[in-house]
């Protein structure tokens, strides 16, 4: 098998390629539009890395447009994240709200890397909104992971830890001193910071041990805050074994035994196999789920010299990542299979599906794109487990998980609902491909071969073959023989753009020619 | 009907709004074909407490003891047929009812040593049948893989017209990955089967690019395949038992519909997996005002409940003698109850078997309740959880000793699970 050529993180030549700055955008930004490349287009790594890396402030929930459609008892105009909870009911449809709003954050994604990485703690630090059954709980976590996107792994789990969802998620608010519950502290090392791999030798002592610092923290359902109750504390000394040097976080009574927490957190952040576990998945996530012992000694070893330098701050980690030989290396074109999110949402953008102005009819529409993704096996907002979904841990099949006979009929039948003549219909609002509008912003659309070569090279991670582009041309032409008959039919429309006639004409053949494209297995990887 | 009630009404209980319309609507003639063993594997996930479904009635004062929040008052406990020592949870009426006309079959304490109290880690232990080594096939798919060689070039065939195996649900598992494909179709409960039409790449393991390629033309190409069997398998017209709860109400029950259907079209597929999730009780496993309520006893009695219905739509056509059915959960839960009204992650567990092809009551002993349990106490081990995998090859699927063992890395002790 064909392995990377290159293991070096040193920054390529910093003037890019088109199918290298392709791979960058296609890796980062969920789908990538004609608009979208153009905006990078001409620019250097450094630049590139500029806006990929500009950090913004947590979006605002959206006041509600009208109640009726998520909460009755919250007047329009006003937010319901800090309302009082009302019933299951109602908060059902808070959580839907949010999810789908969260779904519309994507959708509406600037140039930075920031929702790809919002995605990526949320796989990583998982809670799960149906279970927690209390949406301003969830917002509250969504804030988090937001606020975070780009900035510190470190900060990230240290507020994470004490996060209203989280608490109520993996019971630390019922982790007391009488019966400490290990559910966060063993997940909290398992699968958020220091990782199972064989070699890291934590002990089940270690896992109690670490419940036991964190005993004391509430919920409070009236205030929607956290707080240390030093009552239910355990004020004993914590020990904990050989792999953690024997540290010992010594038992603090009253308000200060909530300091535990901070030095827990600081006894993890210690250990190197933090910032290696977190390199491996933010490989995976963006470069390639096959991590072999030279990547990990060349590459995960030094990204996680990178993260502890800095301590923890991500933004060098991803900067010297994105900007590597490694990264451009060409043995990952194509190497993931791309995830609901960057299939369905990544279709959508590609072709820079219109969306409606009024905010409410958009809504509309991200609820939509949200039970599309559920029904991919990507609910946004609700990960199957704590670990994330397979697709990003289950070795050896990683992002082929995504893809089984149910999934890939999916895929197909959702891309056929938006070139349907009706479109996806958001109950209003209906959403569909303009491929002629697409069209019109390529190169020579009215010479099929060039036509065909700029469509594929614009959506597909690869090239394929001949035999393919025959059979892609056959589609544009009708089964004719010569290629002006599809550039007479072009120029006919292009000359008369509103002729409904010279326009279906156009549709009728784009339409199969792309729903060609997207249905190859070649769309499915990125 | 108008956007907001839309997104009152529909939108918000459905699952996923659905233009996928019913499956076409083919005639269907009725194979006649032989009728070969079946083995459905419910999966309980998140680790189910065992001592609250199996519950040991010697010493009885010492579970309350241990977990005085969440024990079940000794008088709800269902008696069972032919013994004082054990009862079942109160929820687990129809199981009891099966228990007692010998279709009912139990293994206390089976797990493996050297527990791992990660959920993922022992689901991988428990699908892919080994403990210290860690493999990336599941156990049932090595089987099938012997009997259904160099799937899936030349499937189907006459003689294997059906998939090896059928997950439902919509992701795949475990359990099913062989070593180069998965072993099992996909069928989703509310949208399902249907093929997708595309054509496939050329076969290339050159870069990582092909690699995931061939995995997607691999999927496509076994969906193609089975495609019209299972639509026709999935419009046979059956008329299931009256006692199946409204479809949505039971997760469980609406699969295990499903595999009735197609137990029922002749389908010829021999392991189903489903599943039904939300054992993780660390908390809430039961209310505070009444320990036979709560999550537990919820879940336990969607188990028996569909259970019961699937097993007499399986009567109701005549395969009680082909059919058998087994529940496995990553790990049992602790001894002593937390302070959550929950359990954390404990060790072995009972295992439940139903059919008429097994020796019906209860392999092993119950397991010992330390007089003074601490925190740190977990049931012990009786059996390794391969002997129950070993058993249920050779004496249910008819697997060769060699293929066994070689299936699972190892020789194990026979339980007389089967008649």
């Amino acid at each position: 098998m064909r392995i990377a050529s290159s293991y070096s993180l040193a920054p390529i030549n910093s003037k890019l390629k088109k199918d290298e700055l392709s791979h960058l955008l296609g890796r980062c930004l969920f789908g990538v539009s004609i608009k979208d490349f153009e905006f990078f287009k001409g620019k250097d790594i450094n630049q590139c890395m500029e806006s990929l890396l500009k950090r913004s402030p947590a979006p605002e929930m959206l006041a509600q447009d009208d109640p009726d459609i998520i909460d009755p008892l919250v007047p329009r105009g006003t937010q319901w994240i800090n309302a009082p909870y009302e019933s299951e009911e109602i908060d059902k449809k808070r959580r839907f709200y949010l999810k789908a709003w969260w779904v519309g954050q994507i959708i509406n994604r600037d140039y930075s890397l920031t929702e790809k990485m919002t995605l990526f703690w949320h796989n990583h630090f998982v809670t799960e909104m149906d279970i927690v059954k209390d949406g301003r709980y969830s917002y509250q976590y969504v804030h988090t992971l937001r606020s975070h996107a780009l900035g510190n792994f470190k900060n990230l789990i240290r507020e994470g830890t004490t996060n209203i969802a989280m608490l109520v998620y993996l019971n630390g608010n019922s982790n007391n001193k009488e019966a400490p519950n290990e559910n966060y502290s063993r997940e909290l090392m398992e699968l958020f910071t220091l990782g199972k791999d064989p070699h890291v030798r934590y002990t089940e002592e270690d896992v109690k041990a670490a419940a036991r610092v964190l005993t004391g923290w509430k919920d409070d359902k009236e205030t929607l805050q956290t707080n240390f109750h030093p009552e239910l504390h355990d004020t004993d000394d914590k020990r904990f074994s050989s792999f953690f040097d024997h540290t010992i976080i010594k038992g603090r009574s009253g308000a200060s035994g909530a300091i535990e927490t901070d030095e827990l957190v600081d006894v993890i952040f210690c250990r190197k196999e933090t910032a290696k576990y977190f390199c491996r998945n933010l490989y995976r996530w963006l470069v390639c789920a096959q991590i072999d012992d030279r990547v990990e000694t060349e590459i995960i070893t030094p990204l996680a010299y990178i993260l502890q330098a800095n301590n923890y701050e991500v933004s060098p980690v991803l900067r010297t990542l994105l900007s590597s030989e490694h990264f451009f290396d060409p043995a990952f074109r194509g190497c993931i299979v791309k995830s609901p999110v960057d299939f369905w949402i990544g279709a959508s953008k590609q072709f820079d599906l219109a969306f409606p102005a009024i905010s409410v009819e958009n809504h509309l529409c991200w609820l939509h794109y949200m039970f599309y993704l559920g029904g991919l096996s990507m609910m946004i907002g609700d990960p199957p487990s704590v670990a994330g979904w397979p697709a990003f841990y289950q070795a050896p099949k990683f992002h082929q998980w995504w893809i089984n006979s149910y999934t890939l009929s999916f895929r197909m039948k959702i891309i056929d609902s938006l070139i349907a003549e009706e479109g996806l219909n958001c109950n209003g609002p209906r959403i569909k491909f303009d491929f002629s509008n697409f069209v019109r912003q390529l190169e020579n659309p009215e010479d099929p071969d060039k036509l065909i070569n700029s469509s594929v090279e614009f959506l597909l991670a690869m090239e394929i073959s001949q035999s393919d582009k025959n059979r892609l041309k056959a589609v544009l032409l009708s089964g004719q023989e010569a290629d002006h008959y599809w550039t007479d039919a072009w120029n006919k429309f292009i000359a008369d753009p509103e002729n409904k006639e010279n326009k279906g004409v156009i549709e009728t053949r784009l339409k199969e020619f792309y729903r060609k494209i997207i249905n190859m297995p070649e769309y499915q990887i990125m | 009907m108008n956007r907001r009630s839309f997104i009152r009404n529909s939108a918000i209980t459905a699952a996923v709004p659905l233009f996928l319309g019913a499956l076409s609507a083919c005639n269907f003639h009725t194979r006649r074909r032989p009728q070969n063993k079946i083995l459905i594997l419910i999966q309980l996930i998140g680790g189910n407490d065992g001592l609250n479904t199996l519950i040991p009635l010697d010493n009885y004062e010492r579970i309350t003891k241990a977990r005085p929040s969440l024990y079940i008052p000794e008088r709800k406990i269902l008696s069972i047929k032919g013994t004082n020592s054990a009862g079942l949870h109160p929820s687990l009426e129809g199981i009891k009812d099966m228990y007692d006309n010998d279709l009912v079959t139990f293994v206390q304490g089976v797990g493996y040593s050297n527990l791992v109290l990660s959920h993922f880690r022992s689901q991988d232990i428990w699908l892919t049948g080994a403990d210290t080594k860690i493999l990336s096939t599941g156990w049932m798919a090595r089987f099938l893989e012997t009997r259904y060689k160099n799937y899936p070039q030349g499937f189907p065939n006459q003689k294997y017209p059906d998939p090896p195996a059928i997950k439902i649900g919509d992701t795949g598992t475990f359990l099913f990955q062989g070593e180069t494909i998965d072993m099992s179709v996909i069928i989703n409960p509310s949208t399902g089967f249907q093929a997708p039409e595309v054509d496939l790449p050329a076969d290339d393991e050159s870069t990582f690019a092909a690699i995931e390629m061939k995995s997607i033309s691999e999927v496509l190409l076994q969906t193609q395949h089975y495609s019209q069997t299972l639509k026709n398998a999935l419009n046979t017209t059956f008329q299931h038992s009256k006692s199946y709860p409204k479809e949505g109400e039971n997760s469980l029950a609406d699969q295990l519909k499903i595999v009735s259907k197609l137990i029922k079209s002749g389908s010829q597929t021999p392991v189903y997996l489903v599943d039904l999730k939300g054992f993780d009780t660390h908390q809430g496993q039961v209310d505070p005002s009444d320990s036979t309520k709560g999550a537990h006893a919820d879940l336990l009695k969607k188990l028996s409940q569909a259970v019961s219905c699937f097993w007499e739509d399986i009567t109701a056509m005549g395969r009680e003698d082909d059919v058998v059915g087994m529940t496995f959960s990553e790990f049992g839960r602790r001894i002593m109850s937390n302070a959550s009204m929950g359990t954390d992650h404990g060790s072995s567990q009972p295992i439940l078997f139903f059919g008429r092809g097994i020796n019906a009551g209860i392999i092993g002993v119950n397991p010992v309740i330390p007089e003074h349990v601490t925190v740190q106490d977990n049931l012990s081990l009786q059996y390794d959880y391969r002997s129950v995998y070993s058993s249920v090859l050779k004496n249910w699927l008819d697997a060769e000793p060699t293929v066994i063992s070689d299936v699972l890395l190892g020789s194990y002790q026979e339980i007389k699970i089967f008649k």
